[in-house]
């Protein structure tokens, strides 16, 4: 792999599910698309779901499928997030300055939609964790308060404990630029962290709340951020946790994981942890936290690896 | 299922007033309902069944708490628990009361009903009243005793010539059998019926922010055991949820209440700590979906009809049920002994049960927490502001203190950036009016309408002017306000427009 200047950050090369899922929900094949999802351990269903809600145009097939069972589980949650995508479309991932009143309007047209589907779908299915994760991402977008997000969080978490996909929607949620505070995100993160089994991928949201932190608030200057000896200390320490732990397998969130601690490592400046991180990703990236830093993620990665690898040989 | 001691209400005449007797376990007790209650009052004599119950029950005294008094919204009743004697002497104490109420203590009843009206706070019932039904019948209690202010003895002698009569009457008494020496002395009359419920909701189910600590809903159903038995059944989800699971509400309560058209009011309250109101409005929201898709289990609803039929056996034996049966006798519906009533429970399917909440969720009006909104969960928000603007004259208020004023043939209009809000003057239920010319026009629809005629050029002859359209009946005097509460136009440029007392009022325009 060393050498290799291929950046792949198409989701579908680190979860296969999801290129299957892609392919049979293009032929129309609810049935099919039935067999897949329902396979999936409950964080990979959710994750699937959520990723294949950007698939164009299925909200007329998935209407379809629910006209004929009102009740499917994963029609629902996959409709609702077909519907907050195309919401988010509209109005951009720039802040909310840059965003056109009418774009907002639109915006908040699609969340309402996407959020009156979940509402019925979660009376009906109260145990399932991925409409639950659908509701934390209708929750941001239409503002309806960090209680009331948390209360979502709370009740995927009661349908699947460490439920990743959820508290990946809800770490965003609890971040200043949506009303919360930087005490709650770090404070959610190492909770969350402590609670998940060794192994687990679940310390990446501690390396999550720390590039937020540096990248959300102005007031940050990041060298001195990563100065910090505490700070360093528990990124190593969530890394041993996670990515460096025997356990650690391939299930959902192992990429998010290593893409994460590639990226601290390259920032803390430490080549040999971010070399062994980028080979085991070979060339899979993943689009966030890079692009907290610039649009051209592929460029980031590329360079970072590079960097990465140079030291290393 | 054996119905022990259930014994037939015995139906007989009192000195012309139907009455219903039924044997007791415990202590005899009885009373007396007329039908009159908050819904009969036009808002400019809101207070007025009220008082006429206080002063009805002065003789009394306070030495003795067996009884009691109460007006409500369709009924008004006088009840005593106690020997033979004592209620008799109380029933026909209260018929002598009503005949010749004591006048000399007008003055402070009304005064003790001020006290009484600010002593207690306003509570959500009243509140999705007011923005259900407007400033008419079903409205009523939502609003304030204004009548008080300007009831007259020859207002109330007219109110108990026309509802507190022996044919508007009924008694019912638990316990052997007519007491020797009742003599229930009351004038002919006629029955009096109530008036159809109105509506401000053009569309349902609907919100309104409620700036307070509770969630809050109701709905308008049909009358029976299955919206009963649904109202507990939303009780017990609405604690599982809100308070067992989320920890979000310490309080949560149902309320179902027959009304005498044959529907039913099914209300719902939870409490909410200030950070958590957003939560507990989306765990309510979650809770009523769950019931409008019908997921309730069969054995909650075993569960509640083995409940209600327990209660309902009890309150049978000590002659419970009795005020309930006479309230039906006074509305023209039949009576319905325990055992059709047990028969009519135990009848109740979960299907039933889950026809009623869909039917509930689509009439519902909520009340949000704080200043939440509701749109995200599928409630439109009530009309808050008037639809049109009156053709008039156009009165700009001087420095921009308060919002424009348009005054014309129909009605009038006040109006602030794209906020309007119209009273028109055939469709106006009360105004308020200060001695020192301040006025609150309140339409049929609850919206108000404030003038203050310091903050108009010759706001004094624009506020004579709309007095003169306005029935007289319709006129609350007020009593004067502290001159330092009249509103003044801005004396410097440095006042203008910041936000006087009037805009803050006209923020949200219905309430009271």
């Amino acid at each position: 792999m060393i050498g290799s200047t291929d950046v792949v950050l198409d989701r579908a090369a680190a979860y296969p599910e999801i290129a299957g899922l892609r392919t049979a929900l293009r032929r129309a094949d609810w049935p099919a698309c039935r067999a897949l999802i329902d396979q999936l351990e409950p964080s990979a269903r959710s994750g699937a779901l959520l990723d294949c809600g950007d698939e164009k145009d299925i909200e007329g097939f998935l209407r379809g499928v629910l006209a004929a069972d009102p009740a499917d589980p994963a029609a629902t949650a996959l409709l609702g997030h077909h519907l907050i995508k195309v919401g988010w479309q509209i109005r951009t991932g720039y802040t909310a300055e840059h965003v056109s009143r009418g774009q907002f309007r639109q915006f908040h047209e699609w969340l309402r939609k996407a959020e009156l589907l979940l509402i019925d779908g979660a009376a009906r299915h109260p145990k399932d964790p991925a409409i639950w994760t659908a509701r934390l991402l209708t929750a941001r977008g239409l503002q309806l308060g960090l209680a009331e997000t948390r209360r979502r969080l709370d009740r995927a978490l009661a349908a699947h404990p460490d439920h990743l996909p959820a508290q990946f929607q809800f770490l965003q949620s609890a971040c200043p630029k949506w009303s919360g505070t930087w005490e709650l995100v770090h404070g959610f993160a190492r909770d969350a962290a402590a609670a998940a089994p060794p192994g687990s991928p679940h310390a990446v949201l501690i390396v999550y709340a720390h590039l937020e932190h540096m990248f959300g608030d102005d007031e940050t200057d990041v060298l001195r951020y990563l100065a910090n000896d505490a700070i360093r200390a528990e990124i190593y320490e969530a890394a041993h946790r996670s990515v460096w732990h025997p356990e650690f397998r391939r299930g959902y969130g192992w990429l998010q994981a290593l893409n994460a601690f590639a990226m601290i490592f390259t920032m803390l400046d430490d080549r040999r942890s971010a070399a062994t991180t980028f080979t085991a990703l070979g060339d899979l990236a993943a689009e966030y936290p890079w692009n907290r830093v610039g649009a051209d993620v592929q460029a980031q990665v590329r360079e970072a690896r590079a960097w990465a690898y140079e030291g290393a040989s | 299922m054996g119905v022990r001691g259930s014994v037939m209400i015995t139906q007989l005449e009192v000195d012309g007033i139907p009455a219903l007797i039924a044997p007791t376990t415990g202590q005899m007790h009885a009373g007396l309902a007329f039908r009159v209650g908050f819904a009969d009052e036009p808002l400019a004599r809101r207070g007025i069944t009220h008082l006429i119950e206080h002063l009805a029950l002065h003789s009394f005294g306070v030495a003795d708490y067996h009884y009691n008094g109460a007006t409500g919204v369709e009924h008004t009743f006088f009840h005593m628990q106690g020997v033979e004697a004592d209620i008799v002497a109380f029933l026909n104490g209260v018929c002598a009361g009503l005949r010749d109420l004591p006048m000399n203590r007008l003055e402070v009843e009304k005064e003790i009903l001020r006290t009484e009206q600010n002593s207690r706070g306003e509570s959500p019932a009243e509140r999705l009243a007011l923005w259900r039904h407007g400033a008419r019948d079903y409205g009523m209690p939502g609003y304030p005793e204004w009548g008080l202010h300007g009831l007259t003895p020859d207002d109330l002698r007219a109110w108990v010539a026309r509802y507190f009569n022996r044919d508007n009457a009924v008694l019912w008494i638990a316990g052997p059998g007519v007491p020797a020496g009742l003599r229930l002395d009351l004038p002919d009359g006629t029955r009096q019926v109530l008036p159809a419920p109105s509506s401000t909701l053009p569309v349902r189910p609907a919100y309104f922010t409620g700036d307070s600590n509770v969630v809050a809903w109701d709905a308008v159903v049909r009358r029976g055991a299955a919206s009963a038995v649904f109202a507990d059944v939303l009780r017990r989800m609405m604690f599982r949820s809100l308070r067992q699971e989320g920890g979000l509400s310490y309080n949560v309560l149902t309320d179902y209440t027959p009304r005498a058209d044959g529907r039913a009011v099914l209300m719902a309250v939870a409490d909410a700590l200030p950070e958590k109101q957003d939560a507990v409005l989306g765990g309510f929201v979650d809770v009523l979906a769950a019931a409008r898709l019908g997921m309730i289990e069969q054995a909650e609803v075993t569960t509640v009809v083995n409940q209600r039929r327990d209660e309902m056996t009890h309150a049978d034996a000590a002659g419970g049920r009795l005020p309930g049966q006479a309230f039906n006798l006074l509305a023209g519906r039949p009576l319905q002994d325990l055992e059709e009533a047990l028969a009519e429970l135990g009848a109740v399917t979960r299907d039933d049960v889950a026809a009623v909440a869909a039917e509930a969720c689509a009439d519902g009006l909520l009340m949000t927490p704080g200043d939440n909104e509701a749109g995200w969960a599928g409630f439109t928000e009530a009309p808050s502001e008037s639809e049109i603007l009156v053709d008039g004259i156009v009165y700009p208020s001087i420095g921009d203190s308060a919002p424009r004023l348009t005054a014309g043939e129909r009605g009038l209009s006040v109006t602030r950036m794209d906020s309007v809000a119209t009273v028109l003057f055939d469709k106006c239920s009360a105004v308020l009016a200060w001695p020192d010319g301040g006025r609150i026009f309140i339409g049929h629809d609850a919206v108000q309408v404030r003038v203050e005629p310091a903050l108009y050029p010759d706001g004094h002859a624009v506020v004579a002017a709309l007095d003169a359209r306005v029935r007289p009946e319709l006129r609350v005097a007020m009593p004067p306000r502290d001159p330092e509460r009249i509103p003044r136009p801005p004396t410097s440029d440095r006042d203008a427009g910041t936000g006087s007392v009037l805009s803050r009022a006209f923020r949200r325009i219905r309430g009271r």
